[in-house]
């Protein structure tokens, strides 16, 4: 095999170059800023596979947090809070009589806090990633996608379970940067969703763009089957992804790199 | 082809490893990831790998010394190991602890114990190899951004 480098220096530059031009985008490890950057968070109890990701992820421009369990996962999203009453959740939530179980859950949200996708892994100690699923889904954050990893071939009665729980889909580890433009595909659906919550034009612009994608469509669905994903939401996901302008899209290319030299 | 002797020898090293069957097409996912922010991303993650598996053999061999076996928990353990095994692109490792996982299953306590052996050893090899290659590619030095491989 040839370790090439030169290639994916040049592609480095230019991302380097967009990331000067913007510079309320400084990457900032670990910061959730409102920024153009997606953000996903990772939960995994192996730490070989929350090192993976996060590179995998921040190499392709995402912001990323890493969390090594369910209870952290719920912790972060405030979803905890709930049981407790810590001062600010109990004060804002006694001023509004009428209060149900979601308006709590928004109280004690993480004020600000931006969280565009949920990667999980299945097989956790303590709480499962499909536990963990079902606690998202039931709570303020059900509209953030979640994707579901395992390690292994999973049977399917586990991974359509996970697909009817509301995951996207159930993706085998180890993930690799092509796995990414699935991910990608999930972000910019949320992206929809909060587009679609504040105009719903957006649904019009985007019909006319279905026919060009059907070829993407294809493509995808065939190597997702055997992964027992919900072919039907993704042709959604793709209907949606020319709505972003193509200078958002080139930065959210995964960054293909050549063999790099092992320094 | 690398004119540098250094880098020549190099990348006949990291030939081996995949000719061996050492490391997959995980391996090269590493190299991938890492960049000139990250120039020692592999050796890295090789690193916290031998780190952190060295807890779970620790575990299994605590667990193999109290008998009977408790398969469930040496299949668990396992399953870990293999993951993180899985996820550096460690080929012989990974296949290694797919046998003792079968072993597991079947209650083959005795099969158990001498794929375990097999895994330490293929283990113990490969952390050799490493050593010996990211040692040699410290000494390389990062590559120069001008030069192209001929």
């Amino acid at each position: 095999m040839e370790l090439m480098k030169s290639s994916d220096n040049i592609i480095q530059d230019r991302t380097q170059q967009q990331h000067k031009q913007e510079p309320e985008m400084q990457a900032q490890e670990g910061q959730q800023e409102q920024g153009h950057h997606f953000h996903v968070l990772a939960v995994d109890d192996s730490v070989i596979d929350r090192k993976l990701l996060e590179k995998l992820l921040k190499v392709s421009s995402y912001q990323v947090t890493c969390v090594d369990s369910g209870d952290k996962a719920l912790e972060y999203l405030g979803l905890l809070n709930n049981l407790d009453s810590d001062s600010t959740a109990s004060s804002s939530s006694s001023s509004s009589s009428s209060s149900n179980s979601s308006s709590c859950s928004q109280s004690s949200q993480r004020e600000g806090l931006k969280v565009n996708l949920i990667m999980t892994d299945f097989c956790m100690p303590g709480m499962s990633g499909y536990d963990l699923l079902k606690r998202l889904k039931g709570s303020s954050w059900k509209d953030v996608p979640v994707v579901v990893m395992s390690s292994e071939n999973v049977p399917s009665r586990i991974s359509i379970r996970c697909l009817e729980g509301g995951a996207e889909e159930f993706m085998l580890k180890p993930l690799q940067l092509s796995d990414l433009e699935k991910i990608e595909a999930y972000l910019l659906k949320s992206l929809h969703l909060s587009c679609t919550n504040i105009d719903k034009d957006d649904d019009d612009n985007n019909a006319d763009h279905n026919s060009d994608n059907n070829n993407d469509k294809v493509v995808n669905n065939d190597s997702n089957i055997d992964k027992g994903n919900n072919s039907t939401s993704m042709n959604n996901n793709f209907s949606k992804r020319k709505a972003l302008s193509s200078e958002d899209t080139e930065s959210r290319r995964p960054k293909i790199k050549g063999l790099a030299v092992a320094i | 082809m690398e004119r540098n002797p250094i880098r020549r020898q190099l990348a006949i090293m990291r030939q081996s490893l995949f000719d061996q069957g050492h490391v997959d097409e995980q391996f090269v996912q590493l190299e991938e990831l890492q960049d000139d922010a990250n120039p020692n991303f592999v050796e890295e993650v090789v690193t916290l790998y031998y780190r952190d598996s060295a807890r779970i053999i620790l575990n299994i061999e605590q667990a193999l010394e109290r008998k009977p076996f408790d398969f469930r928990k040496l299949d668990a353990y396992m399953h870990q190991f293999k993951g993180s095994s899985s996820s550096i692109g460690a080929k012989k490792v990974k296949a290694e602890s797919t046998l003792f996982r079968e072993c597991c299953k079947s209650g083959n306590g005795e099969g158990c114990m001498r794929s375990f052996q097999q895994l330490k050893k293929e283990y113990a090899t490969l952390r050799k190899k490493f050593g010996a290659y990211f040692q040699l590619a410290r000494q390389a030095g990062p590559v120069e951004t001008a030069s192209r491989p001929k």
